[in-house]
C-alpha cells in the first residue's frame, strides 16, 4: 500500500517536472521572441503596405504621363 | 488550411512553431533522462525505475502530438519544396537539413511507437532508436527555432 503510493507519488512528481521544463521553456522563448503581431495588427500592416504599393504606382503612372 | 493555421496562430505562425519546437526539444532531453532513471544507468533516492518509466510513456505521448502539430504547421503553411526555395540567399542547406531532420523525426517517432507497442520482438533496439529520436529534435529544432532565436 505505502509502495502503491510512493509510486504515485513518484509519477505525479516527474510529471509536474515535465510541466514545469514546459512552463520555464514558454515563458523563456516567448520572453526571447517578445510581442508578437495579432490579426489586426498584421491586418493594418498588410494594409498600409497596399496603400503604399498603390500611391508608388500612381505616382509611376502620373510620371509617365 | 493554410488560413486555418493562419488564424489559430493570430499571424505569428513561425513564433507559435518556435515555441512549440523548442518544448518538444526540451521535453526529448528530459525523456533521455527518464529513460536513463528507467534503465538503471541512474539512480536516485526519490525516483524508482517504473515510475520514471511510466513517466516518460505518458510525457512521450503529449510529446509526439505536439510534434505531429508542429509538423502539419509547416507542411500546411511553409511546404516542404517552398521552404527550401524560399529560403534566404546561403540558408538553403539550413532549410534543406531542416526538412530532412524532420521528416526522418516524424519517421523514427512513428517507428518508436510501433515497436513500444506492437513490435516488441525488436524493443531491444529502442535505446538506439529512442537517442536517435533525441538527436534528430535537436538537429531539427537547430536548424529552424534555434537559428530563428539566436539570429535576432
Amino acid at each position: 500500500m505505502a509502495e502503491t503510493s510512493s509510486h504515485k507519488r513518484q509519477v505525479v512528481g516527474s510529471l509536474l517536472a515535465a510541466v514545469l521544463l514546459v512552463v520555464v521553456t514558454v515563458a523563456l522563448v516567448t520572453a526571447k521572441i517578445g510581442p508578437g503581431l495579432d490579426s489586426t495588427e498584421l491586418r493594418d500592416k498588410e494594409e498600409r503596405q497596399e496603400e503604399r504599393l498603390e500611391e508608388s504606382e500612381e505616382r509611376r503612372e502620373e510620371r509617365e504621363d | 488550411m493554410e488560413d486555418l493555421v493562419d488564424s489559430l496562430t493570430r499571424g505569428n505562425v513561425s513564433q507559435v512553431k518556435t515555441v512549440l519546437a523548442s518544448v518538444v526539444a526540451v521535453l526529448s532531453a528530459y525523456q533521455v533522462f527518464l529513460m536513463a532513471v528507467g534503465y538503471g544507468k541512474v539512480q536516485l533516492p526519490f525516483l524508482r525505475s517504473k515510475a520514471a518509466s511510466l513517466a516518460h510513456r505518458a510525457t512521450g505521448d503529449m510529446i509526439v502530438v505536439v510534434t505531429l502539430l508542429v509538423a502539419f504547421i509547416c507542411l500546411v503553411y511553409f511546404e516542404i519544396g517552398d521552404g527550401i526555395e524560399y529560403a534566404r540567399d546561403g540558408e538553403q542547406t539550413r532549410a534543406t537539413i531542416h526538412v530532412v531532420a524532420g521528416s526522418l523525426l516524424v519517421a523514427a517517432i512513428v517507428l518508436k511507437v510501433v515497436v513500444v507497442r506492437w513490435w516488441q520482438r525488436v524493443s531491444r533496439y529502442l535505446p538506439a532508436l529512442g537517442l536517435t529520436v533525441f538527436a534528430l529534435f535537436w538537429v531539427t529544432w537547430f536548424t529552424s527555432a534555434g537559428n530563428y532565436l539566436m539570429g535576432d
